[in-house]
């Protein structure tokens, strides 16, 4: 096993684990977003998926502890990583000017992967304790999961952190889609692009996409 | 061009060696032509300061034609300067206005400490190098011309990767200070060709190794190494190392 221990301790695994965590939190974002679209079908369709997906218990351990496994690997890795690339130049240039043409990387921060990150972990937090542990806002006994998400994403401040956050997340996609191929040495000129366009389309949808609910509940509801 | 001389503030790092503290400090050169090279401004400058006496500004350079890899600097936040695929000794001070400040830093990385003022110690490279960047095995006599068929493709893809000048532009102009591209360059050199291929596997590994031993940083994609790198090295190298790498770790015989 030292080989193991030794390709994921160094910088070319630790991106690997990084992309591979991070496609897969992706892959966890389609089946979310799939699910909560039902919420536009209706209320009886949504708390019928959330009901038969609640009874099946086993397989909800096993995908909260993966999910959560996934999620603690990639966030130790961002730790990790921008420790090290900090310390890497201990004293930074006094002017500071790209030299590519892209107005996005000269606007947006240098460290804005792990600025966004830091954004939807917070954003996570909430949503969890919201939703998976209801603290913050706990609704009445035997609530129907579709009444309990349109009076959650009511709240003001449910709205505006929801909203803000998953922007911040398709920001965070926006590079890291695309990101975790190269990481991967998933690179060829034929493909190249379709893996670039594939992940700003896929940050717009997911940021659109979840956005739309809290908008929904607000206007509709 | 409105000036054939132009009159430059210069704000340059000044540092006497690696255990002392630097410091900017500001210079006012006049009436330097624009036909000149930044490193001759830079000569003119030293000129000036010997005769007050005072201590010239270190830089590093031997060929000035672009080849060697030993010049380069940050110039306005910019490796080697505000041109693409151009190195410092190629970059002209027509490219400059009248009355500009132009501020001048060492590369700045924990794996290049400076020796003094502009002059950075890159030999982190050379030990990434020497770490498995060649072939080892003996190639006895030189052999016919066509025994070996090389895809002319394959070949001009080691070409590309070999026109690496070694400048460490790449890991100044990285906010990780990371050395993917140079590292991915050399392997891809010879990964790419017959005679590199028996020892990719060990190769790749050793020299990863080597580069996060020398406390480079890693990659995130964000291709400024491609757009600093004078002798216009792809990001593709870096995808084909990441390649090389998982392919070596999975199939290696270690244990």
């Amino acid at each position: 096993m030292n080989w193991l221990i030794r390709a994921l301790s160094s910088s070319l695994g630790k991106k690997y684990v990084m992309g591979i965590t991070g496609l897969l939190l992706c892959g966890f974002l389609i089946t979310h977003l799939a699910g909560n679209l039902l919420l536009f079908v209706g209320a009886e369709e949504f708390n019928h998926y959330a009901h038969t997906l609640h009874e099946q218990k086993a397989l909800l351990a096993v995908a909260e502890v993966g999910l959560f496994v996934l999620f603690v690997a990639h966030l130790i890795l961002a730790v990790v990583t921008t420790w090290e690339n900090k310390s890497a130049r201990k004293q930074d240039y006094d002017v500071n000017q790209s030299k590519q043409g892209t107005p996005l990387l000269t606007f947006f921060p240098h460290n804005w992967m792990w600025i966004t990150g830091v954004i939807v972990l917070g954003f996570i937090l909430l949503h969890l304790v919201d939703f998976r542990l209801g603290i913050r806002n706990p609704g009445p006994e035997g609530e129907e999961p579709f009444d309990k998400a349109v009076r959650l994403l009511r709240d003001p401040i449910t709205f505006c952190a929801y909203i803000a956050g998953v922007i911040v997340l398709g920001f965070h996609l926006s590079h890291g889609f695309s990101s975790a191929f190269q990481s991967l040495g998933l690179s060829h000129p034929k493909y190249n692009k379709f893996i670039k366009c594939a992940g700003t389309s896929f940050a717009v949808i997911v940021a659109v996409g979840f956005a739309s609910f809290p908008l929904w509940a607000v206007l509709f509801q | 061009m409105s000036h054939e001389t132009i009159n430059l503030t210069l704000k340059i790092w000044r540092q006497p060696n690696a255990e002392v503290e630097g410091r900017f400090e500001e210079y006012k050169l006049e009436g330097v032509s624009t036909h000149a090279s930044f490193l001759e401004m830079l000569d003119i400058l030293n000129d000036e300061l010997i005769e007050e006496g005072k201590e010239p500004v270190a830089f590093d350079h031997d060929c000035r034609e672009g080849i060697c890899g030993m010049c380069g600097m940050m110039i306005n936040g910019q490796a080697h300067g505000p041109d693409n695929e151009t190195t410092t000794c190629q970059l002209h001070m027509r490219r400059f206005q009248h009355n500009d400040k132009i501020t001048i830093e060492p590369w700045r990385a924990t794996a290049f400490p400076v020796i003094k003022d502009l002059v950075v110690d890159r030999s982190a490279f050379d030990r990434i190098i020497t770490a498995g960047g060649y072939v080892s095995v003996n190639t006895g006599n030189a052999p016919d011309a066509n025994t070996i068929p090389i895809p002319r493709k394959d070949q001009q893809k080691a070409m590309d990767a070999a026109s690496c000048i070694g400048c460490g532009a790449c890991v100044a102009a990285c906010k990780n200070a990371s050395a993917m591209l140079f590292t991915s360059a050399k392997v891809s050199q010879l990964a790419l060709l017959p005679h590199g291929k028996s020892e990719r596997g060990e190769r790749v590994l050793k020299m990863v190794a080597k580069m996060d031993e020398e406390k480079f940083g890693s990659c995130t994609n964000t291709g400024e190494c491609e757009a600093a790198c004078p002798a216009g090295i792809s990001l593709d190298n870096i995808a084909r190392m990441n390649r090389e790498y998982l392919k070596a770790t999975l199939c290696s015989t270690e244990s």
